[in-house]
């Protein structure tokens, strides 16, 4: 048998050392405690079917260039903070200007800001000591980030359009970003935010991301996640939410696969009333590889959940879901709806789902579904003797599949580069013979 | 317009048509009855390129092409439209997006300019009041949550939408009131045309009420075994088919 593998050492080196001195020692600690971590294997639970995918070779371990050319981002986005290799380029980006928000990248902050960053990232829920068995590569991030983004919203403060921010990754040679994003919504408080993760070039390269949203009483937050990244991107990004009392936090993510894709969305109700809704669309191709794990918890009482995924695989690519609902004993009268629906284009796609519940109050409602399926023939036949052509029937059925989530989108901009992806997914996966 | 020679089909083996033959002029309305299992709703779908049923033997020409040479979609840009006697829901996909799409894949076919948003909306909305339907139908998933009766009017809409040479409705009578009948029956007189034939399926006679068909054909074991005028209808009404020496087949073949 081969011996597990550990991470080699390479990868705990950041490169910079220009950041606030409480968010210094927070990524040295991080650092010491990831030494020796073992990597994931396919007898890791978590890691069961991306593991395969992972390659981290040492030449992947060294920061990208932190000060490459930056693109300024559209006009039509609005704000915009664009982050290149997960450094912040102000110069690229178009802050909004508004009483109450302040954004500030990492290595601007004041030490009281500081202490604020360092607490969120010790508390965030991706870097809690993971189970035994269990692996989260994005605990990763903390030893490593560079710069990052603090976002903060006073009480009361409304941000009237979506707040872009655009993770730029130059793949023109290996190695590695870890951009790092951290929103404190006051009470009351409401804001859009877009990540959106792109890349240039192909080389082999590894994004791993953290975000963390902490929400006050009654805050809205709704976070879109685009990823349009290059085949040749290993993407790793978690995101974690706290939500207290009567907050509402919508996530929307978008995904096309590649090499490797790995998201954990992990959201923790922990004021009563608090709800979330958590909607996603992946569509693999090729070989491309998609695995999307989210964690719902349910701490306080009184509190909903709803979250609707959908995959679509073509040709030998995989997709995987794995969702879990974890209700606390004091979480009476929670309301949890988990609903999974797969849709494999052919024969060589592989989809795996797994819902799981842990459930320890007794009054609660708790729903969930999952489902994999090809599209049906008789719909196809019923299009197709109206007159289309087989593979408009066929875009038409697995768009129909996706569209009520694409739908859903509050962000037109993102709706659209989500149809053009389509559009193209569409075009190889239903090349005409 | 439709000729059908010695037309045997068979679906997983199973032999369904034995040696069919049926001219259709323009113009002319067919009817086939025939018990349950006799093969009615094979013919249909045949006729209409489904692959799920392969034709072992036989010929069908279209307007003198061979039909059974063109795909599914060909067959209805020629003119061949079916209504199904099971409409299938599709959520997720608009009715009038659909719509569209079979009517300007028509056009396209045809050489004719494809139609916009906008007037494709008033033509849709014209013909869903000739079957008495809330144009609000068009708006929802193509099917999608309609009673029985709705679909079938939902069909009779594609039917008047596309103007097709042959019009094939497969048991578009069943399931429906006597009001919707009434309804779906105006819908495909108003089909009626010179240049246009009419192939109905039904089970009952009641249909022929309203809708007079020029000729009507039993069909038993996959055959046609008798044909006549209308007056064929009412004696098969008055009799049942024990009269020709028939029996439901589906019955039989569980006995």
């Amino acid at each position: 048998m081969k011996s597990a593998s550990t991470l080699s050492s390479a990868f705990l080196q950041p490169a910079g050392q220009a950041l606030p001195a409480a968010l210094l020692a927070l990524r040295f600690d991080r650092a010491s405690a990831l030494a020796n971590l073992i990597l994931p294997t396919r007898r890791t639970e978590n890691w069961k079917y991306s593991a395969k995918h992972l390659k981290l070779t040492d030449d992947m371990a060294s920061t990208l260039p932190m000060n490459a050319s930056a693109e300024a981002a559209a006009d039509n986005l609005g704000y915009t903070v664009v982050m290149v290799n997960g450094v912040v380029r102000p110069e690229a980006s178009n802050y909004p200007t508004l009483e109450g928000l302040s954004i500030q990248r990492f290595s601007d902050l004041n030490e009281k800001d500081a202490t604020l960053a360092a607490d969120l990232l010790s508390n965030s829920i991706s870097d809690q000591p993971a189970k035994s068995g269990s692996v989260n590569l994005s605990q990763l991030n903390g030893a490593r980030f560079e710069d990052g983004l603090l976002i903060q919203l006073q009480p009361g403060t409304v941000l009237d359009q979506p707040l872009f921010l655009i993770h730029h990754t130059t793949a023109s040679h290996s190695g590695s970003a870890y951009p790092c994003i951290l929103v404190a919504a006051g009470n009351n408080s409401q804001l859009t935010v877009v990540e959106d993760y792109v890349s240039s070039g192909d080389s082999c390269v590894m994004v791993n991301t953290t975000t963390e949203f902490s929400l006050g009483d009654g805050a809205n937050v709704t976070s879109v996640r685009l990823n349009t990244e290059g085949q040749t991107v290993q993407h790793m990004g978690t995101t974690g939410v706290r939500q207290q009392r009567s907050s509402r936090f919508e996530s929307h993510s978008v995904g096309f696969g590649g090499t490797l894709r790995r998201h954990d969305l992990h959201v923790r109700l922990e004021g009563e009333g608090a709800e979330c809704k958590l909607n996603g669309v992946v569509v693999t191709q090729s070989t491309q590889h998609y695995d999307n794990h989210t964690t719902i918890e349910h701490v306080a009482a009184n509190c909903n959940s709803e979250e609707t995924y959908r995959n679509i695989a073509a040709d030998k690519s995989h997709a995987v879901f794995n969702g879990r609902i974890h209700i606390h004993q004091d979480a009476q009268k929670s309301n949890a709806n988990m609903s999974n629906k797969n849709l494999l284009l052919t024969s060589g796609a592989e989809i795996d789902t797994k819902p799981e519940l842990e459930i320890y109050a007794d009054d609660v409602l708790c729903a969930h579904g999952a489902t994999i399926g090809q599209l049906d023939k008789e719909s196809i036949f019923y299009l197709v003797s109206r007159g289309l052509n087989p593979r408009d029937a066929k875009v038409l059925l697995t768009m129909a599949f996706i569209n009520e989530l694409v739908d859903q989108i509050p962000v037109e901009q993102v709706r659209d580069t989500a149809h053009t992806g389509l559009n193209q997914f569409f075009d190889q996966a239903f090349q005409e013979v | 317009m439709l000729s059908i020679k010695n037309l045997h089909a068979c679906v997983e083996e199973k032999q369904i048509l034995n040696g069919l033959n049926l001219e259709i002029k323009a113009g002319e309305v067919h009817a086939i009855m025939g018990p349950n299992g006799s093969g009615k709703s094979t013919l249909s779908q045949v006729l209409a390129g489904n692959e799920a049923f392969d034709v072992t033997k036989g010929e069908v020409t279209f307007n003198g092409d061979n039909l059974l040479d063109l795909a599914t979609e060909e067959r209805a840009r020629e003119g061949i439209f079916l209504a199904f006697q099971y409409p299938v829901e599709i959520p997720g996909v608009s009715n009038l997006q659909f719509l569209r799409t079979s009517v300007n894949a028509m056009r396209k076919h045809h050489g004719i300019e494809e139609m916009n948003a906008a007037e494709f909306m008033k033509l849709a909305k014209e013909v869903s009041k000739q079957v008495d339907l809330d144009p609000a139908f068009l708006k929802r998933g193509v099917n999608e949550g309609f009673s029985g009766g709705e679909k079938k009017r939902n069909e009779v809409m594609q039917a008047l939408l596309l103007q097709p040479k042959l019009a094939i409705l497969d048991e578009t009578d069943s399931g429906l009131d006597i009001d919707a009948l009434k309804v779906v029956a105006d819908g495909v007189n108003a089909l009626r045309a010179p240049d246009r034939s009419i192939l109905m399926i039904t089970h009952y006679q009641r249909l022929l009420d309203h809708i007079v068909p020029d000729y009507v054909h039993v069909l038993s074991e996959g055959k046609i075994i008798k044909s006549g005028g209308p007056e064929l209808a009412l004696e098969l009404e008055a009799k049942g088919y024990g009269w020709l020496g028939i029996e439901d087949q589906v019955a039989a073949n569980h006995e």
